[in-house]
């Protein structure tokens, strides 16, 4: 009784370990992820999930580009700025849609990363064109309309810094374009648009070449120099002179590509600086002039030289669904990158936007379903005279938010189910016992012989002979026999004993078997 | 029924299921284009006749040689120049190679190109599952604009049949992205001449793909699988001795033998006592 009772404990005890252990799996998803779904040779693609990545826009898009610096450069070169403006506009929308694509396709090291840097770098030319140009015209205007010395003197150093401007940006535009219309060949696109724009844009800084040699500014009193001529992010440049004919506390306006970028103040030797930091600018040229007094100075330059970058990321759980990232952006060098844009990339597709503090680091926090991801801090070096960089890609499991409910309940469940199945077993109230003096018919006792029969099938003989003698039906089991007729228990749960526990009866036990079987109910009891 | 008859059932039931799982167990094999692979990477699903002999084709079907391997001989390539000869058609699917020398010796200048073309222009996550676009006419592909493909290698020479989008790469250190030496080029994936088409992509007959390209598969039928050199058959010994008893007529005698004899001598024995 107790072994198989201790059995069921065990056996209920395993089912609840086994569900138990199934419900922590089932937080896990590798349970529902089909194993080796991809070998050399194939991958499932029940087991894959689907992306729809609009990769098949790549190709017609590059081509829209490529034609639409054809068109802005012919409306600049006609001086037809409202369709210019337009044109750039959608120049400038279309290259937003690439650099996201691109971006989005983590194609940045390919071919088309390399166009889309060359064409955002087109863009940046082609709007300072136009804005050049326009200025250009604002000029010629003024300088019909002045008579003044010292404005006319203005109007000619501010049209020699847009002349060298401009043609410092054809420059470099007109570098891009073996580069260009050879990735645009081999994709198939019709580079055309793309000379002519070369070619439009040449006539538009020859026209001013020749408006500068018929106002070219004299000698200025307004010194300049700029050193070093050249630097990396981080490092300073210092932009000073002399203004002999200024007095002491003159302000000193400092500009750098047409834009003011500062002041210096003039001091009691007539001498005035002012340091630039290189940060938020863009690698390659810039101009740089000062004007005190409506007086303009002649146009210098410096070069913002392209730095390498190195970015970091640590990815940790903060809590259920979400995960923080954080690293830092520095330069080769080691220098913080501050301000700076960080794309961290989620799976190799979703983009999750954040910037770096003043020291270079950043943090985001992310939310992710459950599940193994594998994320990557990403710097695409946009606005500073930096290169690209990315980190190495982190994974990070994410448990989701607690285990599930359902495996637990079903664990009860059998449990519950299990304890109510013992308790069935132990006491079937389900079919009542009937009362002996109802349930039991009593018969003549009967002829038993069992003189030449071992004890073991003696008690055998006994027990169905009692049984039949009775009335209770040969398919009932001893236990069965002992609650039908409790007062002849003893004998029923001896036998049982004798049946299944293998126990050797006594000479003594057989006889008073017997002594029950013939004498009656009298000695039941 | 008593206790005992119960458990007696419960037992039987038991070792049914575990006879069944045995037999299956047994009979079954996880070797890649295997015809005895129920699994995603097998071909078992795939409709057609295997062949042994290529003298015995049926001119009027296509023959199936995926992912070949090893020589064939004189004869084997003299019986396939006949039967492209006699308006058979053959379609190798083949992405290691294995079928350059055939090709050559068959007087074709189509070349299998190993490799693991990967694409940007995708529907799945696995760059390796990319659209190929059909640009040729044969009859493989009538009513068919796109074949879903499946980690495939370019073929070189012939006629193009499907050909990748542009950007598309030969992921060489298989890190699933652009990298290194690697750059974007529209490639060829399958080619023909004549009846005879390579398909740089055997993966296309595999159970997970079957449903993924069916009018492809449909205007192959009715087909035939070359059992000798494509790589569906198995190292397994149990479906080798099962499929070898299938395949020799003494030996499925003498196993009929085997069971029947006993049985005989059981009921000769009963008549006599």
């Amino acid at each position: 009784m107790m072994n198989r009772r201790a059995s069921y404990v065990i056996l209920a005890a395993a089912t609840v370990l086994v569900i138990a252990l199934l419900a922590a799996e089932a937080a896990d998803p590798v349970l529902y992820t089909a194993e080796n779904i991809t070998t050399g040779a194939h991958a499932d693609p029940k087991t894959i999930d689907g992306q729809k990545n609009n990769a098949a826009a790549v190709v017609p898009l590059m081509d829209e580009l490529l034609d639409q610096t054809g068109t802005l450069t012919l409306t600049i070169k006609l001086r037809d700025y409202e369709s210019a403006e337009r044109d750039l506009a959608r120049y400038s929308e279309l290259t937003s849609q690439f650099d996201r694509l691109v971006i989005t396709l983590d194609a940045s090291e390919t071919e088309l990363g390399e166009f889309q840097r060359n064409n955002r770098k087109n863009l940046e030319a082609l709007a300072s064109l136009l804005n050049d140009t326009r200025r250009f015209d604002h000029l010629q205007r003024l300088e019909i309309q002045v008579q003044d010395g010292d404005q006319r003197r203005a109007i000619a150093y501010e049209g020699e810094a847009l002349r060298q401007k401009m043609q410092k940006t054809y420059s470099a535009y007109a570098s891009r374009e073996s580069v260009m219309t050879g990735i645009g060949e081999r994709y198939g696109l019709n580079t055309t648009p793309y000379r002519e724009s070369v070619g439009h844009f040449s006539e538009i800084v020859d026209a001013a070449d020749d408006w500068h040699r018929a106002t070219a500014p004299q000698q200025s009193p307004l010194g300049i120099t700029v050193t070093p001529a050249e630097g990396r992010y981080g490092e300073t440049i210092r932009i000073a002179g002399r203004y002999a004919r200024g007095t002491p506390g003159t302000p000193v306006e400092i500009y750098i590509d047409s834009r003011a970028a500062g002041t210096a103040t003039l001091n009691a030797d007539g001498t005035y600086a002012w340091p630039y930091r290189i940060d938020r600018v863009a690698a390659g040229p810039h101009l740089v002039y000062a004007a005190a007094d409506a007086v303009y100075s002649g146009v210098e330059s410096f070069q913002a030289l392209p730095d390498e970058t190195a970015i970091s990321l640590a990815v940790a759980g903060a809590s259920g669904t979400t995960v923080t990232c954080t690293g830092n952006l520095t330069t080769i060098e080691g220098l913080p990158v501050a301000g700076a844009p960080v794309s961290i990339r989620v799976d190799g597709e979703t983009l999750v936007d954040t910037e770096t503090g003043e020291d270079g680091t950043y943090e985001q926090v992310i939310a992710l379903p459950a599940g193994e991801h594998t994320l990557r801090a990403e710097f695409h070096g946009g606005g500073f005279p930096l290169n690209a960089s990315e980190s190495e890609t982190a994974t990070i499991v994410v448990r989701g938010e607690g285990l599930p409910l359902i495996p637990f309940v079903a664990a009860l469940a059998a449990a519950a189910g299990t304890a109510w199945y013992l308790r069935r077993r132990e006491t079937p109230e389900a079919a009542p016992i009937p009362q002996p003096s109802q349930a039991i018919v009593h018969q003549p006792p009967p002829k038993v012989e069992i003189a030449d029969l071992a004890p073991h099938e003696a008690a055998t003989v006994l027990f169905g002979a009692l049984r039949d003698r009775l009335g209770i039906k040969k398919t009932k089991t001893p236990r069965d026999c002992a609650r039908i007729a409790p007062d002849y228990a003893w004998f029923f749960e001896r036998y049982e004993q004798i049946r299944y526990g293998g126990e050797e009866p006594t000479k003594e036990e057989i006889r008073r078997m017997k002594d029950v079987i013939l004498g009656g109910d009298e000695a039941a009891a | 029924m008593t206790r005992l008859q119960r458990e007696a059932w419960a037992v039987l039931i038991i070792l049914l299921i575990a006879a069944g799982v045995a037999y299956v167990h047994a009979t079954t094999t996880t070797e890649e284009y295997s015809r005895y692979n129920i699994g995603w990477n097998g071909t078992s699903n795939l409709a057609g006749e295997t062949v042994r002999d290529f003298a015995d084709l049926d001119p009027g079907a296509t023959l199936l040689i995926l992912a070949p391997e090893g020589e064939f001989s004189t004869e084997e390539v003299a019986d396939l120049r006949a039967f492209l000869d006699s308006g058979g058609r053959v379609l190798i699917a083949d992405e290691e190679g294995g079928a350059n020398q055939l090709l050559a010796d068959l007087g074709s200048t189509i070349r299998v190109r190993p490799g693991n073309l990967a694409s940007l222009d995708r529907s799945y996550a696995d760059p390796g599952l990319f659209l190929g676009h059909v640009v040729g006419n044969a009859s493989h592909v009538a009513g068919v604009k796109t074949v879903l493909l499946n980690h495939p290698a370019a073929v070189e020479g012939g006629e193009p049949l499907i050909e990748t989008s542009v950007l598309t790469w030969d992921d060489l250190d298989g890190d699933g992205r652009v990298s290194g030496s690697e750059t974007f080029a529209r490639r060829v994936v399958s080619a023909y001449e004549g009846n005879l088409t390579v398909l740089g992509d055997p993966s296309l007959f595999i159970n997970a793909m079957l449903a993924e390209n069916p009018t492809f598969i449909q205007n192959l039928q009715p087909l035939q699988i070359d059992g000798r050199h494509s790589r569906t058959g198995t190292e397994n010994p149990v479906i080798n001795i099962t499929q070898w008893i299938r395949e020799t007529p003494p030996a499925t005698a003498a196993l009929a033998a085997l069971v029947i004899l006993p049985v005989a001598y059981r009921f000769g024995r009963k008549e006599d006592e």
